[in-house]
């Protein structure tokens, strides 16, 4: 890369269970995102990169870049695009930022991450087709394949090779939910016991309910500027040092290349470790906020984004090396089990969140210590098809 | 708009025009607003509208079958019209081993998707057929009955939708005499 690019800043909306409709929280996210930067207004803008996964069925609105572009005033010169890669589609956007700025075709990029989903619990179901359709929806989703009864496979054939537990499940679940009770615009601001996880609905067995992310509206914004706006605005800034992403030719059950692992993370991470010359990276990262859709990834991603052996990834929960104070402290916003999973959104807040914990913005409570100076972000999609890895600096090298 | 038959007046014969309240009417909007067929996830199954009919012809006659390729040799599942391994389209279909082993499993209690909730529970699995690894429904069994490696079987069912098309589909039922089988008399 002839150069990289740096956030300055962004915003959350609240999330959870919202009475605002996908219009209203692009609007909420991009004020906040605008008055969190000094020094940046939204003329400077060039370029707008929406992450949204299916407005088409929940908010019966297509072409939606154009319209986050109407409703909070950016005119487009060089850039404007929507991704749409299921869950990782807020990644996906300020991946096509960075490499738009790398590339030197602008300056400046609006990234908006959204999903409104929750339409009255009479249409629960027609929620939870997005989930259906994002596998092979002919031959895995018509089986009834969806969040929930996809990703328990994994957890049953993971506790059925390696012995992780049900207990190590739970207490990934109940860190990260508890990190979100300090979480102000969290879904879920509540402490959450390991007994809390395991008494609650196994509502698609061995995942219980509190194992589960959850439905949710919700925005996050961010502004990302070439290195060279960045230095000349001065603030807060935390440089793309790597960014990697894979998908192994393989989308359905037949042809995912394991049900214990994803060597898509692997591979993904790989190449964001080497751009941002991480040679161990349990010694580098300080702060990781990495795909917690269920209790499971996060155990499968601690194995496979490197950080300890393959099978071994329920001990790296149960000794507390993901803990705030831990080896890498994993989730301090409370993930995707905490602050729940506004599909388009969960990419664009990881990001966010890392950027201020770097620059000690957050609310002490999930501070992580030590002064932190390098983090990751990681947003996995579909049935584990894609994996998708950036590595965030504080300090540009 | 007063020529569109939605519109109901009924606002009598004196609409508002002295700038007091404006005019007030009725118009309906259908109360029930039909999904496209394709929301019930079963694609249409003739030549008319898949290239890959075939497999749901076999389907249909009893055998369940997949692609293979006349190159390459490669068995695909999902059945191909391209070959994903060296995009040949010499493709001719293969029967699958109707028996296979419970690979993983799970049963959805909850959060269905659209058209499934009058199915719930129901137990969803990932059946090794040997060639290929496919996910089915498992009919006969809750999720307490069965255990990874149980031995499940081919059932064919025959949809009752609202196609005029006789759409068939593949679930898989527990062997008899094998673990977890037990259940598979309880209908």
């Amino acid at each position: 890369m002839s150069r990289t690019a740096a956030i300055v800043g962004g915003a959350n909306t609240r999330w959870g269970k919202r009475e605002a409709t996908w219009k209203d929280l692009v609007q909420e996210a991009g004020k906040a995102t605008f008055e969190d930067v000094d020094g940046l207004d939204v003329s400077d803008v060039e370029g707008l990169f929406v992450g949204a996964v299916q407005p088409e069925r929940f908010a019966n609105q297509s072409h939606v870049a154009p319209l986050a572009a109407e409703l909070l005033g950016v005119n487009v010169t060089e850039m404007i695009a929507r991704t749409e890669l299921a869950c990782a589609s807020g990644q996906a956007a300020l991946r096509y930022a960075w490499l738009a700025i790398a590339a030197g075709q602008l300056d400046v990029a609006l990234v908006v991450g959204v999903e409104k989903m929750n339409l009255g619990k009479e249409y629960m179901p027609e929620m939870q087709s997005t989930m259906t359709n994002v596998v092979d929806r002919e031959f895995d989703g018509v089986n009834g394949l969806n969040g929930p009864s996809f990703f328990t496979l994994l957890a049953q054939r993971h506790m059925h090779e390696f012995g992780t537990t049900q207990e190590q499940l739970a207490q990934v679940a109940s860190k990260n939910k508890s990190h979100a009770a300090n979480t102000d615009f969290a879904q879920f601001q509540q402490s959450c016991s390991v007994d809390d996880v395991l008494e609650s609905y196994p509502i698609a067995p061995p995942l219980h309910l509190f194992d589960c992310s959850g439905i949710t509206d919700g925005a996050s914004g961010l502004l990302l500027v070439s290195e060279e706006k960045a230095e000349e605005l001065g603030g807060p800034a935390t440089y793309v040092a790597g960014s990697g992403q894979s998908c192994m030719a393989s989308n359905s059950v037949n042809n995912l290349p394991s049900f214990t692992g994803w060597p898509q993370a692997t591979q993904a991470s790989r190449t964001a470790y080497e751009q941002a010359g991480i040679e161990d990276p349990v010694e580098d990262l300080d702060v990781a906020e990495i795909h917690d859709c269920f209790s499971i990834s996060e155990i499968i991603e601690y194995e496979d984004l490197g950080w300890v052996e393959k099978g071994e990834g329920g001990s790296f929960i149960e000794e507390g090396r993901s803990e705030l104070d831990g080896d890498i402290a994993v989730n301090p916003r409370g993930g995707l089990l905490g602050c729940g999973h506004p599909l388009g959104a969960t990419g664009v807040s990881q990001a966010i969140e890392v950027h201020q914990q770097l620059h000690g913005q957050v609310e002490s409570a999930r501070q992580v210590p030590d002064d932190p100076s390098t983090g990751l972000i990681h947003n996995l999609s579909g049935s584990g098809s894609v994996h998708s890895v950036m590595i965030l600096e504080r300090d540009l090298e | 708009m007063t020529d569109d038959p939605s519109v109901t007046d009924d606002t009598g014969d004196q609409p508002a025009t002295d700038g007091g309240a404006p005019e007030r009417r009725t118009v309906s909007v259908p109360e029930r607003i039909d999904f496209p067929r394709m929301l019930d996830f079963y694609e249409l199954q003739d030549a008319e509208h898949t290239e890959i009919h075939q497999f749901y012809d076999n389907l249909h006659e009893g055998d369940l079958t997949t692609t293979e390729c006349g190159d390459c040799g490669a068995i695909h599942f999902p059945p191909r019209i391209v070959c994903p391994e060296c995009h040949s389209d010499d493709l001719a279909y293969t029967s699958l081993p109707h028996r296979g082993e419970l690979f993983a499993f799970t049963e959805v209690r909850g959060a269905a998707p659209i058209g499934m909730n009058d199915d719930v529970p129901f137990v969803v699995a990932v059946v090794d057929l040997g060639p290929v690894r496919l996910s089915a429904r498992v009919v006969d069994a809750g999720y307490e009955d069965l255990s990874i490696g149980d031995e499940v079987e081919l059932v064919i069912v025959d949809l009752d939708d609202a196609t005029d098309q006789d759409r068939v589909f593949f679930r898989f039922t527990p062997v008899a005499g094998a673990d977890g089988a037990d259940a598979a008399t309880e209908g």
